[in-house]
């Protein structure tokens, strides 16, 4: 009971960049992309402000970003690292019991 | 056009006390970012014009990105982010430490503190013997 819920819609994309870069290591224009298409476009975001969150994660030491010369530009890779694993495995977890029990509440009957 | 304003975002976020190197690095991310939505936009077959304008808006409202950079304390240089030991105990620990570090000084090179007592008691002698000529004088008279 001690446990409380994670910031709602703000934790959502740092647990969607865990995700994907846990696939593989990917720039930022690459993860907007990914993001769009593994949630369907369910999830609409200013895409500058992912920005602020890989840094984050990156200066929080879950992630590592190493800069790449690809086909003439340089570009800022991020991929994850062991304690972006299990900041990601905790984020899932608490995202889990949250969307667990917004549809129990919303599934059973007579509670509106 | 969008170089432009990703200098009035390098200056907000200077203002706001974001480190240099931080700026520098998310101002380059997000100018690469706008050119490959820019690039995307022209391929879709969208004109150099609309792809321009097409590409700023999907990168977002700079005000907002802005917002979200200054959200993150880590990213402020020290000052900013510890403003009561660089306004208080900075200066108070400057205020004891510069009248001490004569002192110190002197301990790390004890010739220093023998010539310094060496000149203050010549000085001391000279300026009584001043002042016992002067007396004597007084007296005479």
């Amino acid at each position: 009971m001690g446990q409380t819920n994670p910031p709602f819609m703000s934790g959502v994309p740092e647990l969607l960049l865990l995700r994907l870069l846990e696939q593989r290591e990917m720039y930022g224009y690459e993860l907007v992309k990914a993001i769009k298409l593994t949630t369907g476009r369910a999830i609409s975001l200013g895409e500058g402000v992912i920005y602020p969150v890989l840094h984050s994660l990156e200066r929080g030491g879950a992630l590592r970003a190493k800069r790449k010369k690809v086909d003439g530009r340089t570009r800022v890779y991020y991929s994850l690292n062991a304690k972006g694993r299990k900041r990601l495995d905790r984020l899932q977890s608490e995202w889990q019991r949250i969307q667990s029990g917004i549809s129990a509440a919303l599934e059973a009957p007579g509670n509106a | 056009m969008h170089r432009q304003s990703f200098d009035e975002l390098r200056s907000h976020l200077l203002e706001s006390g974001i480190a240099p190197k931080h700026v520098h690095r998310i101002a380059s991310e997000l100018n690469d970012h706008l050119e490959d939505l820019r690039l995307e936009a022209l391929e879709n077959g969208l004109s150099a014009h609309e792809a321009e304008s097409h590409a700023v808006n999907r990168l977002g409202d700079q005000r907002v990105i802005a917002e979200r950079i200054l959200e993150h304390t880590e990213f402020r240089t020290w000052i900013y982010r510890y403003p009561r030991i660089a306004r208080i105990y900075l200066p108070v620990a400057y205020a004891l430490v510069l009248p001490a570090a004569p002192i110190f000084a002197g301990m790390a090179n004890p010739s220093i503190v023998a010539r310094w007592g060496a000149a203050l008691m010549l000085s001391g002698a000279v300026t009584a013997g001043m002042f016992l000529m002067m007396q004597l004088s007084i007296v005479l008279t």
